[in-house]
């Protein structure tokens, strides 16, 4: 990584290999540390010695910062309720050594026990810290060789100032990623972490005992295998629901990708009819789906076909039937099939005005003489639709076919809010309406099995990002990418 | 031979216009089905009904029309107090556009600037840096709630009885923190700016920033209005997350969905608030409907080149 | 490498950030107290913001009044030395708040007294030491509170939690279709929703609490029942689980009973999934099974002067339900019973030490009779103290409270007689009794459905007596050990 700092720009080694890479900036250590000035090796211990010596004392000072910053963390250990940071959150990684926690009744002083949980996210945290900790090493050494090679060849050091201008135009990226890529690792990489490793844990409040639930342990592959075995806490329910569960998911995202699409489609055509006027007034009409809030829509959707709602109420005035039917299925008593119908007929509803938009902007853009063409060929309004715009707009939207199809899978509004994933199962947390990411939902948030939900949580991201890669990677937008630039 | 033209012109016109007839009927139901929903929702907002013993009925009913309106439900959530709060609901709604404007402010940057280093300035990690903020987005979020609460609260800003108004900081840190890896949309919109812009602005001299300031952006007037929609509609439908990060005790600065769907879905909910929750719900509605409304143009922009380029 | 660069000095910052903020945080408080046992508090975190200020955390319902109540309080005692902060919380779900994070929770708080053994295992409750608030408690409290307000730390039993509302189930009816003599029994609640076409009466939902009406049913000549539900447990370290039964023949006659009211046309009705006050509202049935947090909604739908309250019907045992059963006959009288429980005061364990004095004894004047009277009158809480009923009937006479408020305490404090308080000493054995499953048990006996007993072992005939008595054994089963059996016994009523 090291390797371009004494080649500076240029970018000549752009095609070398990752380990290759690896190795030269292994090789390019020993050689900064001999090769480079008392600054340079002082650097090596002391962050920002270097640009000290160069006289490049503001970016010394931060990265001395930093280094103090660091250091501190991992000394002092700060507690957040009760658990450190810093060393001891690495020692306490294992899980191994907790205490149960203490009360000395004379002065009500309570000392609370280990929060194995805690453990776990602080040492992610401090183990993330000390990786930055070696990159920002890295980084201030070759800072300082830098200015080393720059007054080899007669230059003047970089002053912090021109550092700065560089940041708005030569690295222009560092200044606008930055941001970007510190949130990444704080909000997603690192509880994307813990969660996965939870998966690994007896971490389930549903083995509540005597110590509590926030002391636990790791437990291996334990948490997959009852998948297949039935063991453990949920272990009934994975090993009978989960194919289920998992087969609906799939149902479930392949028609209300298409339903949605096609039914867009023709919405958009509708509205677009050549000499058909109101088109804004129709258009915000379906729009309204769109910018209510789903659990305010959803929940009127959900009213109105309740046991008592207007739509029961209707049908029974009119006699068409003498009992309230459980349209989506919130009861076990009521019918599965119906249920699951429902949702996705309802699921147009919210979601046909997102491809009636995208659509109406494509279909804008066929080439007309591509129909005027047809219409000489006397081919038919519907000859044309099959012919001409649906392949034209089946090809522009390929991707977010993917994108809708993987959306759909963690589909979680509709379901949650529509029949909260009944009917029940008697005996499971998985209702017939459940998909992966309801029943996670449930199983984590509702019931505290932290592992298990992990375990649900993994296997839903091995299949969305399965079906992401091998099909964006196959579209036309990702391996034309390169042509854009 | 002009005759034939006319009678010929004349008759398409007919069936034309019988074709524009049958559409404006579907499209006709088709918008009265759509907006059934959201009528019942608004219709029991300014439902007005009394029992025989003069209490209101603030509770679902299953007839569709009101007996009465009027805008008692309008005038109770302005005023009523909800878990503990004093005028909750106008409180619910600023702290939610106080939420809504940051974090709009904040993520329309972050994915503008991310979407424009992918699109178009080259550099080594870019393709890793891309598959992965897609593969990240693949999680299931719920399990990293927890989480991001705690490392929040290790930073003091949330979970911290002292100064619970840090935790809507909390809130929006970590709504738009995540923004700028959903930058596809964006990006698939600078690509369509040609790249030989770009270039001749480098051969003038012109630094990446003012490219950047000076070509880009004003060019990209309506991705920035569609993120800008996005990031601002967010907080005023999120239900979940916004009640762990802000802790169901701060009652007083929970958003203004937590709030409605506290009072629909709490454990032991008053029904009788249904239709005050309505009308909170139409006052919810109003302004992002009228956003959507004036900004559609744009909104259809960027969803078209979110679709081309996904 | 620029590139690289720029993520690393993302990464940088964030450390900084992380570093900084956290870094300060550590070298207030804790840096000195490792090992060097000084005096300065351990906890950390939220804690050093708390200062000068006790939080209480009450009802929502009842926050108005207990904030007047600590404002008259520290007029009363210039010298407390901290401000008061009462707030209203959800009490439903607020066990699970201070779970997740204690620290940023208040220092006394108020949750139902099933989750004390849960609090106390999680370490989010400290216990209560001091000897006056004890003896208060025991002095004040009938036997059954006391039984079930103690809890284990470190092998030890202590007090943790001190009960000041008291709530059991009751049954709201409409008037306008039920008169008062009809809502006595659930033959007259079907006779007069014969009459109106509709169901009798709903449950609120299939829970082990609102299970708790079937399931602990009395006969009404002695009072008597044969359920056991961790009968003697003992609150210390590997303590056993007590006694549990629930395969007498009283308990399978009631349900069968259940069964056949289930069936009746104008029997028991399961709650709307979209609300049971709707069935109410829409006279999909005529009565409802519920408590005191119920009542505004019962109200909101009956409007107030269509509302009853009523003690939980008696039935008679029929023919059919007693069929092959010894210790049970046909016309016996039984009563639904109910979970009597108590709301209590709990004290944060990460509440700072220098408070514990103070707050032991705000904790016993929030819990005082006059306290709890008065929060009666200001917020219809009803005390738990024992004779608060006659306070209650006085308020009454003196015309203090109106008739349904003076009802809704009355029938509850009436129901307590018919029920115990749910036994959950300890966080297992509330786990084991809500979270394993049983009342989907229950739910498969009353509707006669097959119910998935172990991995490939189903229960099919939860109709026939030995269906039934298969799926109690279960039931007490899960209950004692918190799985499923392997085998199922040859005989029954079976050892668990």
């Amino acid at each position: 990584m090291g390797s371009k700092v004494k080649n500076a720009p240029g970018g000549k080694e752009n095609k070398i290999g990752f380990f290759e890479r690896i190795g030269k900036a292994f090789s390019n250590f020993g050689k900064r540390f001999v090769d480079g000035s008392i600054g340079t090796k002082l650097s090596h211990f002391i962050f920002g010695a270097g640009n000290f010596y160069h006289k490049q004392y503001i970016k010394g000072a931060i990265f001395l910062l930093i280094q103090a910053a660091i250091l501190a963390l991992m000394i002092f250990c700060p507690t957040i309720n009760n658990t450190p940071y810093g060393w001891k959150a690495l020692a306490n990684l294992p899980l191994t050594n907790v205490s149960k926690g203490g009360f000395d009744p004379a002065t009500g002083e309570f000392t609370t026990g280990s929060d194995c949980k805690l453990m776990i996210l602080f040492g992610f945290v401090t183990i993330a810290v000390i990786i930055i900790y070696f990159i920002v090493w890295n980084l201030n050494i070759a800072s300082s060789y830098k200015a080393d090679m720059d007054r080899k060849v007669g230059k003047k050091p970089t002053t912090f100032k021109e550092d700065l201008k560089d940041l708005l135009d030569g690295k222009f990226h560092v200044l606008m990623l930055t941001p970007t890529c510190i949130a990444a690792a704080v909000f997603t990489i690192l509880p994307t972490a813990f969660m996965i490793a939870l998966a690994f844990t007896t971490y389930n409040q549903q083995d509540m005992n005597e110590i509590g639930t926030n002391l636990f342990g790791w437990n291996g592959l334990q948490n997959f295998t009852s998948v297949f075995t039935g063991e453990g806490s949920l272990g009934v329910e994975i090993k009978n629901r989960f194919l289920p569960v998992l087969g609906w998911t799939f149902i479930w995202a392949i028609f209300a990708t298409l339903t949605c699409y096609f039914g867009g489609i023709i919405l958009a055509l509708l509205i677009n009819k050549k000499g058909l006027k109101g088109k804004k007034i129709f258009r915000t009409v379906f729009i309204m789906t769109i910018a209510v809030p789903q659990f305010i829509s959803l929940l009127a959707v959900r009213n109105l076909l309740g046991e008592y709602g207007p739509v029961n109420a209707l049908l029974q005035n009119i006699g068409l039937i003498d009992k309230p039917i459980g349209f989506l299925g919130l009861d076990m008593k009521d019918s599965e099939i119906l249920a699951k119908v429902m949702v996705i007929v309802i699921n147009m509803w919210v979601g046909i005005p997102y491809t009636m938009l995208m659509t109406s902007g494509i279909l804008m853009n066929i080439p007309s003489d591509l129909y005027e063409a047809a219409r000489v060929d006397g081919a038919s309004t519907m000859k044309m639709f099959f012919k001409i715009t649906l392949p034209y707009v089946f090809f522009i939207t390929t991707p977010y076919l993917i994108s809708s199809f993987v959306g759909n899978i963690n589909s979680f509004n509709t379901i949650y809010l529509l029949t909260g994933g009944g009917p029940t199962h008697l005996g499971y947390q998985a209702g017939g309406t459940d998909l992966l990411v309801t029943w996670l939902y449930k199983v984590t948030i509702d019931q505290g099995s932290y592992n298990t939900g992990a375990v649900i949580g993994i296997f839903t991201f091995i299949i969305t990002a399965t079906i992401t890669l091998i099909t964006y990677r196959r579209s036309k937008a990702y391996n034309e990418e390169d042509t854009f630039q | 031979m002009s005759m034939m033209k006319t009678k010929k012109y004349r008759s398409q016109s007919r069936s034309r216009r019988a074709g524009l007839a049958v559409t404006y009927t579907i499209l006709t139901i088709l918008g009265i089905i759509w907006l059934i929903p959201i009528l019942w929702i608004f219709l029991s907002a300014f439902r007005c009904e009394y029992q025989e013993d003069g209490t209101f009925i603030g509770i679902v009913t299953s007839n569709f029309f009101p007996r009465a309106i009027g805008f008692e439900n309008f005038k109770n959530l302005f005023t009523a107090s909800y878990y503990g709060v004093e005028y909750a609901f106008p409180r619910w709604m600023l702290n939610t556009l106080i939420v809504a404007v940051v974090d709009c402010l904040i993520s329309t940057f972050l994915v503008l600037s991310v979407a424009y280093c992918m699109s178009k300035l080259k550099f080594k990690l870019r393709k890793p840096f891309m598959n992965i903020s897609m593969i990240l987005g693949l999680f299931p979020g719920f399990m990293s709630m927890i989480a991001i609460y705690f490392l929040l609260k290790s930073i003091g800003l949330t979970g911290n009885p002292e100064h619970p108004e840090y935790s809507m900081i909390g809130l929006i840190l970590a709504y738009s923190a995540g923004a700028g890896l959903g930058f596809q949309i964006a990006k698939g919109f600078f690509d369509v700016i040609p790249n030989a812009l770009v270039e001749s602005a480098k051969l003038d001299g012109c630094t990446n920033f003012k490219i950047f300031r000076r070509i880009i952006l004003p060019l990209a007037k309506p991705i920035i209005i569609y993120q800008a929609l996005m990031s601002f509609t967010g907080p005023w439908m999120d239900f979940i997350f916004a009640k762990v990060i802000i802790g169901a005790e701060n009652s007083q600065y929970w958003t203004v969905s937590v709030g409605l769907y506290s009072m629909m879905f709490g454990s032991y909910p008053d029904p009788n608030w249904f239709t005050q929750f309505a009308a909170g719900c139409v006052i919810v509605a109003i302004p992002i409907v009228t956003l959507f409304m004036f900004l559609q143009k744009y909104y259809v922009e960027g969803v078209t080149a979110g679709a081309v380029k996904g | 490498m620029k590139k690289v660069l720029a993520i690393l000095l993302a990464f940088a910052m964030t450390v900084a950030l992380l570093a900084g903020c956290a870094g300060g945080n550590e070298s207030k408080p804790t840096s000195g107290s490792n090992d060097s046992g000084t005096t300065a508090p351990t906890q950390s975190g939220g804690d050093t913001g708390k200062g000068g200020t006790i939080r209480v955390w009450v009802g929502e319902e009842s926050a108005e009044y207990y904030q007047k109540a600590c404002d008259a309080y520290l007029a009363a005692n210039p010298d407390f030395g901290f401000k008061i902060e009462v707030k209203g919380m959800d009490t439903g779900s607020v066990a699970g708040t201070i779970t997740t994070d204690p620290a940023a929770a208040a220092d006394i708080f108020t949750v139902a007294h099933d989750n004390i053994g849960k609090l106390a295992a999680s370490q989010c409750a400290k216990p209560i030491t001091d000897q006056s608030l004890i003896d208060q408690v025991l002095a004040d409290n009938p036997q059954s509170f006391q039984n079930v307000i103690y809890s284990v730390l470190d092998g030890q039993k202590y007090l943790y939690g001190v009960p000041y509302i008291s709530q059991a189930l009751v049954m709201y009816y409409n008037k306008a279709l039920v008169t008062e003599e009809q809502a006595k029994t659930f033959e007259g609640l079907r006779e007069a929703a014969a009459e109106a076409n509709t169901k009798a009466i709903i449950v609120t939902g299939d829970d082990g609490y609102n299970n708790s009406f079937a399931l602990l049913s009395r006969k009404v000549s002695n009072k008597s029942t044969t359920v056991k539900i961790f009968e003697g447990a003992e609150a210390v370290s590997g303590g056993s689980k007590g006694t549990s039964y629930c395969q007498g023949d009283d308990t399978i006659a009631t349900f069968r009973w259940l069964q056949s009211y289930f069936e009746d046309p104008n029997g028991f009705k399961w709650a709307s999934p979209d609300g049971w006050e709707k069935d109410m509202k829409n006279q999909g049935a005529l009565a409802v099974i519920s408590g005191s947090w119920n009542y505004k909604a019962a109200a909101a739908a009956l409007g107030e002067s269509n509302l009853g309250i009523a003690l939980i019907p008696t039935y008679k045992l029929t023919k059919e339900s007693v069929e092959g059963l010894k210790d049970v006959k046909e016309g016996d009288e039984y009563r639904g019973g109910t979970f009597a429980d108590c709301k209590c005061f709990m004290i944060n364990a990460t509440s700072d030490a220098s408070k514990y004095v103070k707050e032991q004894a705000l904790i016993k004047y929030l819990s005082g009779k006059e306290i709890q009277n008065e929060s009666y009158l200001e917020a219809m809480n009803v005390p738990a103290y024992v004779g608060a009923a006659d306070f209650i009937k006085q308020c009454y006479d003196e015309g203090k409270v109106s008739e349904s408020e003076y009802n809704l305490a009355a029938m509850q404090v009436s129901m307590a007689e018919w029920g115990i308080p749910q036994p959950f000493l300890t966080g297992t054995l509330n786990t084991y009794y809500y979270s394993k499953n049983t009342p989907a048990i229950f739910r498969a006996i009353i509707e006669k459905s097959a119910y998935p007993a172990t991995g490939d072992k189903v229960i099919q005939e939860t109709e026939s007596l030995d269906g039934i008595r298969k799926a109690l054994y279960l039931i007490q089963y899960i209950w004692m050990h918190g799985v499923n059996p392997k085998e199922f016994p040859a005989t029954y009523p079976a050892e668990t």
